[in-house]
């Protein structure tokens, strides 16, 4: 069993979560199906760390999973970490099967970021996406949940055929199903245009404004650990997709152009309204789902830039959104309260989750000494390399729309006293606010000594590039 | 095959896709939006057919369409249940009302 992990140990980390997930849902205690959960994914993460520190690539030339796949693994054991806190929302006899959803929907992101064809791609996001919606719905606080499930699947089966179209386009182009083959691509133009199709598909899931439908409802309604795995491992894995999708075909010469340019677009776009969104978002969960659709944006418009300097800096801010949107979502899930005005006092009330709000908030505005401000500088140094200043403008448009938001959160924070509806946050499990520290931790750790993170990154290019960032 | 044949094909499978798409956005009930997701799914195994995806795609297609059924029609038993109905223009309007407004500060 372990030499079997030690020669494959990518398969044993899409394995880990789906047989986790088995065991979660076999499992009629609610702690016990929880703790079960959690040993999956931890041992995941641990087997995604190891690979991936032993360099142990799981295709030739695809450095953005040998990068996002641990990410995403040690994300999923976070939340499940702090998910456990969450269960209280949800009646016992559900909990183990939003467990097993949760893990389903990790599994399904890493099988999906793992899969050397198009085929298992595809399967492996429609398994994340339908758990997701599964478990918007199960772990619903107000009805309004149902509601958001719904358009989930709605759009989600939209952008599900959608993709598969396009996977025919470019399977067609390419005379194969290996995402590897982009680079022999015979029909450039029809490898262009299933592309363009298969990252507007993914940027639904990822939540990219203009294209995320779903998420006001969704986030608006569900519980707090239905928001975390949606928000933080389903968004990141979404990303993470893109980015590797993407950075494949700015490794093919032929296609480079035309695939960068609707990067590009798609980047701007998704800044802008997501920004202006997230102003006037009145609901915490809702506003970290609109910060990250603009954070992204500035994540898509790295790797449009084609370039290894431009891929690296979109590794590093993918993880710096990652961190912020775990305190963030985290720390709602202490307060049992997503509205706004429930994080008023909080500084006073529960310091620990409003230093994690704080510093999220930070690392989205892209304040100096934290990691948010290391991916944004990395982004502006690889445009103005490039000689694509509009990006640069762009990036610092998206961080002076944080400083709006981010300020709004941080303000309720520690300049305002609790209202009387929202002093109900004491709890026995508030150990469970643990990974919700940590992602504030590590913002701003990475943020002050970063040479691990950019190491990786840069590894991660020179894999996907074939050569030195 | 022929070029316009499956040119002709792959028309009419990129309309059932688009027609689907677009009323599965629209639809006012819940499960006319999963009918058209139906029809979108019927599009895209034809479109992976006439341009010669393995038998694996198919399947692939196959398998996600009946998910998307299955948790679909949970969704609309769950939202009959909750809502006393699967309009969508009643369940926003539903929604809207169990929003709290925020408080004037």
């Amino acid at each position: 069993m372990i030499g079997w992990l030690a020669a494959h140990p990518w398969q044993g980390v899409i394995v880990a979560p789906f047989l986790g997930a088995a065991v979660a849902m076999a499992i009629p205690h609610a702690r016990l199906s929880w703790a079960a959960a959690l040993l999956a994914l931890i041992g995941a993460a641990f087997i995604a760390a190891d690979a991936s520190l032993r360099s142990v690539a799981p295709h030739p030339a695809d450095g953005a999973s040998m990068f996002s796949a641990p990410l995403l693994a040690v994300l999923a054991a976070l939340c499940a970490f702090a998910g456990g806190g969450a269960l209280r929302e949800m009646r016992a006899s559900v909990a183990p099967f939003a467990m097993a959803l949760a893990l389903c929907i990790a599994g399904g992101w890493t099988f999906a970021l793992l899969s050397a064809d198009w085929i298992g791609l595809a399967l492996g996001v429609e398994t994340a996406w339908l758990a997701s919606a599964a478990l918007v719905a199960l772990a619903e606080v107000k009805r309004g949940a149902l509601n958001g499930a719904l358009r989930m699947l709605a759009s989600g089966g939209v952008a599900a055929a959608l993709m598969l179209v396009g996977i025919g386009f470019v399977a067609r182009a390419t005379s194969s199903t290996e995402i590897a083959a982009l680079l022999n691509a015979d029909n450039a133009a029809l490898c262009i245009a299933g592309l363009v199709v298969v990252l507007i598909a993914l940027a639904l899931k990822a939540g990219l404004a203009p294209l995320h439908v779903w998420a006001g409802a969704a986030f608006g309604s569900t519980g707090a650990l239905a928001s975390m795995f949606l928000g933080v491992v389903g968004l990141t894995g979404a990303l993470a997709l893109m980015v590797r999708v993407g950075a494949a075909a700015a490794a093919a010469p032929q296609l480079a152009t035309g695939v960068e340019a609707m990067l590009a677009a798609l980047g701007a776009a998704s800044i802008l309204i997501g920004s202006v969104q997230a102003m006037g978002a009145a609901n915490v969960r809702r506003l970290a789902a609109y910060a990250f659709a603009s954070q992204a944006g500035c994540v898509l418009l790295s790797v449009s830039l084609g370039s290894p300097a431009g891929f690296a800096a979109a590794l590093v801010q993918m993880f710096a959104l990652a961190a912020a949107m775990l305190a963030l979502l985290g720390a709602t899930a202490a307060t049992r309260d997503a509205s706004l005005q429930a994080l008023d006092g909080l500084g006073r009330r529960h310091p620990v989750a409003g230093v994690a709000v704080t510093v999220g908030a930070l690392s989205l505005m892209g304040a100096p000494l934290t990691i948010g401000f290391l991916g944004r500088w990395r982004l502006i140094e690889a445009a103005v390399g490039a000689g694509w200043w509009w990006v640069a403008g762009i990036a610092l448009l998206a961080s002076l729309a944080a400083v709006f938001y981010g300020g709004r959160l941080i303000e309720r924070v520690y300049f305002r006293r609790a209202a009387s509806v929202a002093t109900l946050d004491k709890d026995p499990w508030r150990v469970l606010i643990a990974p919700t520290l940590a992602a504030a931790i590590f913002a701003i750790g990475l943020g002050v000594e970063p040479s691990v993170l950019l190491e990786a990154s840069a590894r991660a290019a020179a894999h996907m590039f074939g050569g030195a960032p | 095959m022929t070029s316009a044949a499956l040119l002709s094909g792959l028309a009419l499978a990129v309309a059932l896709v688009v027609g689907g798409a677009v009323a599965a956005l629209t639809a006012a009930n819940a499960m006319k939006k999963i009918a058209a997701l139906m029809l979108a799914f019927v599009g895209a195994a034809l479109s992976l057919a006439l341009l010669g995806a393995p038998g694996g795609a198919i399947l692939a297609v196959v398998a996600i369409a009946f998910a998307h059924t299955a948790i679909g029609v949970s969704i609309a038993v769950r939202l009959q249940e909750a809502y006393g109905g699967v309009e969508t223009g009643e369940l926003d309007a539903a929604d809207e009302e169990d929003e709290p407004r925020e408080p004037e500060t």
